[in-house]
């Protein structure tokens, strides 16, 4: 029991943070980016290639993981998203075949069997009967961390609510001086940084593989479309949900089953529930 | 060159041509006031000089061309608005709107927070209320109170009465009236109750089917019986 718990907890801050920057780009820009996951898979595999083929301090793998995931984030945006003006469809296209692209590019890189990471933080440590490991463990906190921050910084500064503007009301931001433009190349460029940190954590949870960002895309997705528009609370407690749902499932039922049911929850909401559990009515 | 002047402006919504060759201009520290009947063209105005249509002609502040430089730099330039439906961001408090108001005049928010509490004493009560959860006036107030935290010269508030109750109108005339006189802001304002904006403005602009039709101060507008009949009923 405290293991399935403890467990949950675990998952479920990293699932937060793997669907915080997909929120962030569905919420302002109402569009889904459906290369969100390679940002994860960018992220990991940068951290890889820097720190256990070329022996760069981890802390500095980290942060070179998340320049690469802004930079790729603002590429996107600007060379792709701005171009297509707004079109939903073509943009949501167009990002999936992305994500195909960059994992062949990755196979290309890297070859396309599944590599292991070393641990962040070497070492275990034993929590009411359970074995969780520092790396699981750092990984956690420094999600909740950054979730926090990106809270505050939404919630308290200026480029933060004029994200939430944008959000709310296109041309009442428009004419509060806000260029929209601008603020969106922000999203995605924060959203790309968010998706390479949380890469290197998944990766570290799971393995590195090329066809590694397709599972935390399904749970980005999930998690906005079960926690709604525009809500960072939704965010977090539907995180815990599913993932508590797939510790449960992988207890109980069997581990290939884990994604099964955030699948179904996806389609369960779309039909009951079409806003999510905590989105807000458009106006 | 007046403080406002716009010269042979065209506008477009995508095709549709919504405003035609209109030329107006409005001298510092004045109201104007644009009448006309639904669907005249006078939002379309009002959104063209924000830069929010594609437009042909001029439109100058201050001696200063303001097409093509987008809508962040207008605000910058001092131009306010509060536009027609509002344009609220719904779930953020009545202080959360206005700060965003301040975003690109930040150095002034706790001047401009103040004044806008003092022109209107019941937002700084609702201060923590979502603006959804509000009534037709305090939007129309927390509008025009964001419009103002953009440190403006020339405000521009599109239709300000519309579906609200006569005391409220009144109030709201108040406070632009205050607002002109104490703070010298140039006020351009919509209306099609033609009766509140010859109460309030000096000048009068009749827009109809994208083009004005006459023009001219309030006596004169009231004396033209031609217009009278026209436009202001009897």
């Amino acid at each position: 029991m405290a293991q399935i718990i403890i467990q949950g907890l675990l998952l479920s801050g990293l699932y937060a943070l793997i669907a915080m920057g997909f929120t962030l780009i569905f919420s302002v820009g109402r569009v889904l980016n459906l290369a969100y996951g390679s940002y994860l898979m960018i992220g990991g595999y940068v951290y890889f290639y820097l720190t256990q083929l070329l022996g760069v301090p981890k802390i500095v793998g980290i942060l070179m993981a998340t320049v690469a995931g802004c930079v790729v984030g603002l590429l996107i945006y600007r060379l792709l998203v701005k171009q297509l003006k707004g079109d939903h469809v073509a943009i949501e296209i167009s990002t999936l075949i992305l994500a195909v692209v960059l994992q062949a590019g990755i196979v290309l890189l890297f070859g396309d069997s599944s590599k292991i990471l070393l641990p962040i933080v070497p070492g275990v440590i034993h929590v009411g009967g359970a074995t969780v490991t520092f790396s699981i463990l750092a990984a956690t906190i420094i999600s909740w961390v950054i979730l926090i921050g990106i809270y505050i910084f939404i919630r308290k500064t200026h480029t933060g609510r004029a994200m939430q503007a944008v959000s709310m009301d296109a041309k009442g931001a428009a004419i509060s001086g806000i260029d929209s433009d601008r603020i969106n190349m922000i999203t995605w460029g924060i959203s790309g940084t968010l998706g390479a940190v949380a890469g290197v954590f998944f990766a570290s949870y799971t393995q590195l593989s090329p066809s590694m960002w397709v599972a935390p895309l399904i749970i980005a997705i999930a998690v906005v479309i079960v926690g709604g528009i525009g809500s960072i609370i939704g965010t977090l407690v539907v995180a815990h949900i599913i993932g508590f749902m797939e510790i449960l499932t992988t207890a109980i039922l069997a581990p290939e089953m884990r994604g099964v049911f955030t699948m179904l929850l996806i389609i369960g909401v779309l039909v009951i529930r079409p806003r999510g559990l905590f989105g807000r009515e458009e106006l | 060159m007046s403080f406002l002047q716009i010269e042979k402006l065209d506008a477009f919504y995508g095709k549709a041509l919504a405003l035609s060759g209109v030329e107006l201009s409005v001298e510092e520290g004045e109201i104007v006031a644009i009448v006309g009947p639904n669907g005249a063209g006078k939002s379309t105005l009002l959104d063209s000089i924000l830069g929010l249509t594609t437009t042909n002609g001029d439109i100058c502040l201050d001696g200063n061309s303001l097409i093509g430089t987008g809508s962040a730099a207008i605000v910058k330039c001092g131009v306010g608005y509060a536009p027609e439906r509002c344009n609220l961001f719904p779930y953020m408090t009545v202080r959360e709107n206005l700060l965003v108001g301040a975003f690109t005049s930040r150095e002034n928010i706790d001047s401009n927070l103040e004044l806008v509490f003092k022109l209107f004493p019941q937002l700084r009560e609702r201060e923590h209320q979502e603006t959804s959860t509000q009534s037709g006036g305090e939007r129309q107030m927390v509008s025009i109170g964001r419009a103002l935290m953009t440190s403006p010269r020339l405000l521009l508030v599109d239709e300000p009465t519309i579906g609200l109750a006569p005391k409220i109108c009144l109030e709201i005339a108040e406070v632009l009236r205050r607002l002109c006189k104490q703070f010298g802001t140039t006020i351009v304002i919509t209306e099609q109750n033609t009766n509140f904006a010859m109460t309030l403005a000096e000048r009068l602009y009749v827009l109809e089917t994208g083009e004005i039709k006459a023009s001219g101060t309030v006596d004169e507008m009231r004396n033209d019986a031609r217009l009278t009949e026209a436009y202001f009923g009897t």
